[in-house]
């Protein structure tokens, strides 16, 4: 018999009672853990989240965003400007066309091919310019109503029911958002600055027109070579084609024009600050700057105050345990008083008795623990989505209006990354869904052992009250009567 | 060698006080046998468990071998009574969910003895207070009052005391075997110099010890010997 056998072999003397003991110490230690769990994963979501705000900047027009409005385009120039400004670490320009498919009735195309402020929409940024593919989305019910409306201007019969594809031109290997590109196969353009008849197709627009890595197609007459296949992760996103800037501004006769800019901050703290540098280094009359997906925000801000709410919840359950413990601990104490003092009057030092009552302790929030972090793994997921669900309703209802102006907007050509927040991510919505889904599927056994730890340590605390107590009952307490 | 001088301990019970110990002196040579007799709620436990360390005096000392219990911290008290005393309680105090083997291992354990040694001996002091083998797992509140009383004896003899305190040893034993285990304590006196006293109202026991003391009073007499001890 040693301190933690017969520790162990207390903590069963009474079953029914442990078992009792247990079962809320189970329930306190499996609410702890189940909200350390939530924090943890709203933690990594916002960590997530923040990441995907990302530290880029859109530069557009004065006036302009897409195609809607006026003013003057941006220059090579200006992206020279916007590059000298402080923790600016890169400026990519983009130079967007319209490529609008040539049916083989010899008739058409020239009026779809007039070149800047010519064919669809309003805006004078998109040049349209013909090409042999065809459009991998179907016009339907949005895409028809886009085209109609935006071919009020010009006269003449309807040649189109299928829709333009966007070609980008891209001073670097990244979309028109400023993400990386995804090539799924064949290689990048290489030199992204000189001229050159290499594209990169999106993956459904590829299918659609039977094109593989070393595959030509035209714009303009001009001759283009597929040098890869990317994947946007949207099928918006791959009806596209990216071909080099100085390529772009050819094909749209507009050398030194951009049609946005994407400005690249070195850190996430910085990027507010360099907005506004570079806003002024451009003149608000000559630029807008926006942050990409400025609104995800505060989808940001509410998942963090679900985060806090996580921690004091946690922080509340873990000394309730404590507290359980420092009552049950109390009670055992004095229930044993007579003993202890049994084994004082046979020469047990007080930190023996005292380290008895701790292990004896601890083995009853070992077993509250186990059954907790069962109860933790079962409950945690639902808690968790509970509390975002009821903490971003808020948010969740706007970001779906928007998405759904944005579903809207979208067939009808608007060029990716003018402006438009979360164009080609599934906007702000897809990342709110995405968000409860992610945190119900991390419940990570690192997080459960520190949180155990943490449980531990409390529940040390709470029985070193009690265990402390057992000093000062003296031996001759056995002399007395029960 | 234990020297107890004018040793008092008094009660409040309610507004009156009682002294069931008042101004007790008395000397016990080292390896002695002596009996402490008297009516029932004359102060026999309450001076034990004076000399026991269990409880502080109100005034008086207990020297043990040049030393002054009075005068020691309770971590140096506890020390006492875990390697000087054995203790025999009046109503066993053995802890009731472990065995018998167990209860008599625990003195050993808080004296750091190796558990293989403990178990051993553990086994052997069972065997000399002649408590049935098969029960030497069986915990202790399934054993009878007898057997019981045994197991404390078994327990105050762990650790191989100098001072051997038993409140009424023999009071739930059978002639036969309250004979042995007379025997044992005064083979311990004699082959082992441990001195033992022993509070009993067997007049037999009392007998047999070398000296005999009266509590009476609050006040301890010796009762004269006429005859040699047996
Ligand atoms: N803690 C206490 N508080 C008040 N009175 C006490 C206390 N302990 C003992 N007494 C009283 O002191 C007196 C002596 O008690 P004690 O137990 O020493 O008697 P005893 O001689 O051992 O009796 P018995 O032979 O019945 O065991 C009794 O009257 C008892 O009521
Ligand atoms: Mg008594």
């Amino acid at each position: 018999m040693s301190v933690l056998a017969r520790s162990v072999g207390n903590a069963f003397r009474n079953k029914i009672r442990t078992a009792a003991v247990v079962a809320v110490l189970a329930v306190a230690i499996g609410l702890a853990l189940s909200m350390l769990v939530a924090n943890q994963a709203v933690g990594a979501k916002v960590q997530e989240l923040n990441a995907s705000v990302g530290t880029t900047l859109t530069v557009n027009p004065a006036g302009g965003q897409g195609f809607e409005g006026g003013g003057e385009p941006l220059t090579t120039a200006e992206a020279e400007t916007a590059a000298s400004v402080a923790n600016v670490t890169s400026v990519v320009g983009t130079k967007a066309l319209r490529l609008q498919t040539a049916t083989t009735d010899s008739t058409t195309g020239t009026g779809q091919q007039t070149g800047p402020g010519g064919g669809f929409g309003p805006g004078g940024q998109q040049a349209s310019v013909s090409t042999n593919l065809t459009a991998a989305v179907d016009a339907g019910t949005l895409g028809n109503r886009n085209n109609t409306s935006g071919t009020t201007g010009t006269t003449g019969t309807q040649p189109a029911r299928t829709l333009p594809i966007t070609a980008t031109g891209i001073g670097a290997e990244v979309d028109s958002t400023g993400k990386a590109l995804d090539i799924t196969s064949g290689t990048g353009l290489g030199d992204y600055t000189t001229s050159e008849a290499k594209a990169l197709v999106g993956t459904s627009l590829a299918e659609k027109n039977s094109l593989t890595v070393g595959s030509t197609f035209t714009i303009q007459d001009k001759t283009f070579t597929v040098a890869g296949i990317f994947d946007a992760g949207t099928t918006f996103g791959n009806n596209a084609v990216y071909v080099t800037l100085p390529e772009a501004q050819t094909l749209a006769e507009t050398p030194d024009e951009l049609s946005t800019m994407i400005v690249t901050v070195n850190s996430m703290e910085n990027v507010d600050s360099t907005k506004t540098a570079v806003q002024a280094a451009l003149g608000t009359d000559k630029a807008d700057v926006t942050q990409g997906q400025r609104n995800l925000e505060t989808a940001v801000s509410s998942l963090d105050s679900v985060k806090n709410i996580s921690l004091i919840a946690f922080i509340a359950a873990l000394a309730t345990a404590g507290i359980i413990i420092l009552l049950i601990m109390v009670m055992l104490v004095r229930e044993r008083r007579r003993e202890i003092g049994v084994l004082k009057a046979i020469g047990a030092r007080n930190r023996t008795i005292g380290l008895q009552f701790v292990l004896e302790s601890l083995v009853l929030v070992a077993l509250g623990s186990v059954v907790g972090a069962v109860i933790a793994s079962l409950a945690s997921g639902g808690i968790a989505s509970a509390l975002i669900s009821s903490n971003t309703t808020t948010t969740a209802a706007t970001t779906t209006q928007r998405g759904g102006g944005l579903a809207g907007a979208m067939p009808n050509g608007a060029v990716p990354g003018g402006g438009m927040p979360g164009g080609g991510q599934g906007g702000p919505f897809g990342g709110a869904s995405q968000l409860l889904t992610s945190v119900t599927a991390s419940v990570s056994p690192g997080v459960l052992a520190a949180g155990i730890a943490a449980v531990f340590a409390v529940a040390i605390i709470g029985a070193l009250v009690p265990a402390l107590l057992t000093a000062r009952i003296r031996p001759i307490e056995v002399l007395r009567g029960e | 060698m234990i020297v107890v001088k004018d040793l008092v301990r008094q009660f409040k019970s309610g507004d009156r006080t009682i002294k069931p110990v008042n101004g007790v002196s008395f000397e016990l040579e080292k390896g002695s046998l002596a009996s402490i007799v008297g009516k029932s709620g004359s102060g026999k436990s309450t001076l034990l468990s004076l000399l026991g360390a269990l409880d502080k005096p109100t005034s008086g000392d207990v020297v043990v071998d040049g030393v002054s219990l009075a005068g020691l911290p309770d971590g140096k008290l506890t020390e006492y009574r875990r390697r000087d005393i054995g203790f025999v309680f009046q109503q066993f105090n053995l802890i009731p969910n472990l065995s018998a083997v167990d209860n008599v291992m625990l003195p050993m354990e808080f004296a750091g003895v190796r558990k293989a040694a403990r178990l051993q001996r553990a086994k052997e002091l069972l065997e000399q207070v002649q408590l049935d083998p098969e029960k030497h797992s069986r915990r202790t509140n399934r054993l009878s009052g007898g057997e019981q009383q045994r197991v404390a004896i078994a327990r105050a003899l762990a650790n191989e005391p100098k001072l051997i305190l038993a409140d009424e040893p023999t009071g739930n034993l059978d002639e036969q075997t309250g004979e042995h285990i007379i025997e044992l304590l005064s083979s311990l006196s004699r082959d082992h110099n441990t001195t033992i006293l022993v509070v009993t109202h067997d007049r037999s026991l009392a007998q047999k010890t070398e000296r005999c003391f009266r509590l009476q009073q609050g006040r301890l007499t010796e009762e004269v010997r006429t005859g040699s001890r047996r």
